[in-house]
């Protein structure tokens, strides 16, 4: 660690920070301003009021010194916006995957000419913010950022490092003009060219280039917890790395490799690594990976192009936008430059559906195949509720993203397509398939007996209950009885999206992730018949129960990898998760790096791996203060563990850990 | 041919080449002091008990009927946290080399083969054989102590294709106190499989003032010369395990 990772770390440039008091939205309501107007002329104070902060030993510039971003809109006029329209989450359009290259290779000056007049404001502010970084670099005799700032932002990036600057920059703009969750896209395909050259030129080497990595991902730490979601680290900073092109070839460049070196160096939760393979893909580069996973941050994570290319392209993605594909904040497939896809909208309660039908119509049911008819019914009539709740969707227009994006997104992009979650498979899947056993075929238990168990909590019914929860089978042990009724539950989803359009002419994408969902969704039913007692969470986004009893890792890879992605393609990976002991040695690594690689050959579509310890966590919950670096993974994203409300905390210490 | 196993590992490490999955046999004819593996002593099936887990809520006092239940005195399909479980399935070579293909056939080239391990497998060297002639065709690798008749080991070493054996202390004496048993057996094996030609790997666990002293390494090293040695460090966790099983560890 040098002295500026330590610093970021103890977060001592915080006391550069300062908060505004301003109330923008009462002025912008007495002066009669328009949404763009308000958002362009905050844009333009927030880059006045920012001052510039060069920290010791630092080369990629830009922070935060202004804490907070005051509202546009007064509470009664967001009030009057909301009862007209459907507003997602904060209002903006997240979760972009913006054109950083489209400026870094002709430089704002060029950008401006085609702007129309909010966007060349913007950029009028982000070169005024600009030179007084460039002020202070003079000041302070740091030549090297003087030469940097000379050129860029206002002229094309010339070398590797104007090119990373030039990077910071645009993606700090865009946190500071409001949007959030502003992802990075594919960065060893847009940044290889620049560094490319340098090496050619003689000005980098590779323990350079690797140097400049590491600083410029350490910029991604600065200001992130300002970018808060739902919880601290759910920030949206995702990074692609690897795939194929256009044409079907593979990208995996020096880039990639120093990338996946500078995350596992800095071990900090910020940029987040994930990772386009194939088929094609060398078992040596899942070995690499897996050395990152290593590291305990929750990544790489693993999309799979043989999978999610064919799926976009079947719903309506032009080729060399499928294959040009990247991540939102956490795992959603999306388009860059011209996707303004929604990709978190909503999320399907697959136990909900089983629940209503099970206290509807179990009772009366003749066969499995009836009341399964009735769970079909019940995905249906959620999925159109969800679908027709979102109607006049409108978003917040944000002139800097605009700038940034290939085509207007606020209009109509592109694509405007909605994701919806798929939360809690697995608890539906072994619910019916307890059902399945025991009421319908071994006729064990009477659907009035399990009804009544399962309202109660099981309270008085220990040996259903143990049956229920550590004897019915389960999903995760390649076992078709379960499995079979995962395809059915994700197909039936998939189906009852299919063919109904959105209120922006897009279509929904059904998802395999759960994002919040798997904790929100299960506080809303109360026991389900897989002997999940009432208050108990299910699996995060693919995965199996938290409480089943699984052969290991592969069998878990057999199960979740049977299901039809080419239908479900919104994205959430299946989580694996292995005691850190496994890769104390290059064996374990190897291994876990060839299970990743036929997960792929196997059809799987997206794989996040984790190391977990137990014991640390445990302890980490007792003395918080001694393990203020640990990191988790959450739902699609890193974080601080001990930065965490406690009930996430509780949940990833409950996650099935394959202890080998 | 049935035998006795009690547990099926998949992706085991440390057990031979690839990703494998190892299959633990049930009953040992060694007592090693520092055995981490303390379910496979015993052939029969034993109940084991979750202490940590357990909330003391009497459930499995309660009396039940099941026939399973009857050598225990308890019921093992109440508990709310499930800490009693049997340890120990009897199975049929033909059954269990069903279910063992199926995670082979998911892994294909990934995988990397069959380890038996145990316990003892040569304990059961019958259904070793009898299990290796249904999985032929893919790499078998066998983990053994090395105690057992001759004619055992001969045909073991000759149905697999790799063997790690253990080797772990030289003095008889030393190796009667800790493990119960003389190594006179182990050493003429460990000569049978020097002169086989099977590739091989000596293992020996290192065990603080017992195997791991200057004097027996040494004379391992002796012994063994320039063959493949592997030293394991010693394995603390184990003692939870012996409390699960009602038995005292003795380290």
């Amino acid at each position: 660690m040098n002295d500026l990772h330590r610093l970021i770390v103890n977060k001592e440039h915080h006391q550069y920070r300062h908060t505004v008091a301003w109330n923008l939205a009462e002025e912008y309501r007495e002066r009669g301003l328009s949404p763009i107007e308000r958002m362009s002329d905050r844009f333009f104070r927030m880059c006045s009021e920012e001052r510039a902060v060069i920290l010791e030993g630092e080369q990629t510039v830009f922070m935060r010194t202004v804490a907070n971003i005051p509202d546009i809109f007064t509470e009664d006029e967001w009030r009057e916006i909301k009862a007209h329209h459907y507003i997602h989450e904060l209002g903006y359009m997240s979760n972009l995957s913006p054109n950083y290259y489209g400026a870094i290779s002709v430089g704002l000056l060029k950008k401006r000419e085609d702007a129309d007049e909010y966007g060349k404001k913007a950029i009028d502010a982000v070169i005024s913010l600009s030179d007084k970084y460039l002020e202070e670099a003079k000041r302070i005799g740091r030549e090297d950022i003087v030469r940097v700032l000379t050129r860029v932002p206002r002229y094309p990036a010339e070398s590797f490092r104007e090119a990373l600057q030039f990077f910071r920059i645009l993606h700090f703009a865009l946190w500071l003009e409001g949007n959030y969750h502003v992802t990075v896209g594919r960065f060893d395909k847009y940044m290889y060219p620049y560094l490319k050259a340098d090496i050619e030129k003689g000005i980098l080497d590779e323990a350079s280039a690797l140097a400049l990595v590491e600083d410029f991902f350490l910029s991604f730490n600065k200001d992130s917890d300002l970018y808060v979601g739902v919880q601290q680290g759910d920030n949206g900073q995702s990074l692609m790395l690897g795939g194929v092109d256009e044409d079907g070839d593979e990208i995996y460049n020096l880039l990639t490799r120093l990338s996946l070196e500078a995350a596992y160096h800095n071990k900090m939760i910020d940029p987040k690594i994930n990772l386009r393979v194939s088929k094609k893909t060398p078992l040596e580069r899942f070995a690499e990976a897996t050395e990152l996973t290593r590291a305990g941050l929750g990544f790489p994570q693993y999309s799979n192009d043989d999978v999610v290319i064919p799926a976009l392209e079947r719903l309506g993605y032009e080729h060399k936008d499928a294959a040009n594909y990247t991540v939102a904040a956490c795992w959603e497939f999306i388009v860059p430059f011209v996707g303004a896809d929604v990709a978190n909208i909503g999320a399907l309660s697959y136990p909900k559906a089983v629940d209503t039908a099970f206290y509807r119509h179990l009772s009366h049911c003749q066969s499995y195949g009836e009341f399964f008819s009735a769970v079909k019914r019940e995905i249906e009539k959620q999925a159109a509720s969800i679908c027709d709740g979102i109607k006049d969707l409108w978003f917040i227009p944000s002139p800097f993203m605009n700038v940034l994006m290939d085509c207007e997104i606020y209009g109509g992009g592109k694509y405007n397509n909605f994701g919806i979650h798929g939360t809690g498979i697995a608890t539906a899947a072994d619910s019916l398939a307890a059902i399945k056993k025991y009421v319908f075929e071994e006729k064990c238990v009477s659907a009035e007996a399990l009804i009544c168990a399962v309202k109660g909590d099981f309270e008085g019914a220990p040996e259903l209950f143990h049956k229920l929860r550590y004897d019915a089978p389960k999903l995760g042990n390649n076992d078709d009885y379960v499995d079979s009724i995962a395809i059915r539950l994700l197909d039936c989803f998939a189906n009852a999206l299919s063919g109904k359009r959105n209120c922006r002419g897009g279509v929904f994408r059904a998802g395999t992730g759960s994002a919040m969902y798997y904790l929100w969704h299960a506080d809303e039913i109360g026991a389900s018949a897989d002997g999940r007692r009432r208050g108990e969470p299910f699996g995060t986004n693919y995965s199996v129960s938290l409480f089943a009893r699984v052969k290991g890792p592969v069998s878990v890879i057999g199960s979740m990898t049977k299901q039809h992605f080419l239908n479900a393609i919104n994205g959430g990976p299946l989580t694996l998760e292995f005691h850190s002991s496994v890769f104390s040695d290059t064996d374990g690594v190897e291994k876990v790096g060839a299970l990743v690689k036929r997960f792929v050959e196997l059809g799987g579509h997206q794989l996040q791996v984790n190391t977990v310890n137990r014991e640390q966590l445990i302890d980490a919950q007792r003395y918080p203060e001694r393990y203020r670096q640990l990191v988790v993974r959450i739902w699609g994203w890193s974080a601080y563990f001990v930065e965490l409300d406690r009930e996430y905390q509780d949940h990833v210490i409950a996650r099935q850990a394959y202890t080998l | 041919m049935k035998g006795m196993i009690f547990d099926v590992k998949e992706m085991s490490l440390h057990d031979g080449p690839g990703i494998r999955t190892t299959v633990f046999f049930k009953g040992c004819p060694l007592r090693c002091l520092w055995c981490h593996n303390p379910e496979g002593l015993s052939r029969g099936v034993e109940l084991s008990y979750n202490k940590a887990r357990c909330r003391g809520c009497g459930c499995c006092q309660a009396g039940c009927l099941h026939p399973e239940c009857a050598p225990f005195g308890k019921c093992m399909f109440v508990c709310p946290e499930n800490c009693l479980q049997t340890v120990g399935r009897e199975v049929e070579a033909s059954v269990l080399a069903r279910e063992l293909l199926t995670g082979a056939e998911l892994l294909g080239h990934t995988f990397g083969g069959f380890t038996f391990s145990g316990g003892e497998p040569l304990f059961q060297t019958e259904f070793l054989l009898a299990l290796a002639k249904e999985l032929r065709g893919y790499h078998l690798c066998v983990e053994t102590s090395g105690f057992a008749a001759r004619e055992d080991f001969l045909s073991a070493i000759e149905a697999t294709d790799y063997v790690i054996m253990d080797i772990k202390l030289i003095d008889p004496t030393l190796h009667k106190a800790y493990t119960g048993r003389e190594n006179g057996r182990i050493l003429e094996n460990y000569a049978i499989l020097r002169e086989s030609g099977k590739p091989y790997l000596i293992r020996t666990p290192l065990i603080p003032d017992m195997t791991d002293t200057e004097e027996n390494l040494a004379a391992i090293k002796e012994l063994i010369g320039d063959d493949p040695w592997e030293k394991l460090p010693y394995n603390s966790l184990a003692g939870a395990k012996y409390q699960m099983l009602g038995k005292t560890y003795q380290m």
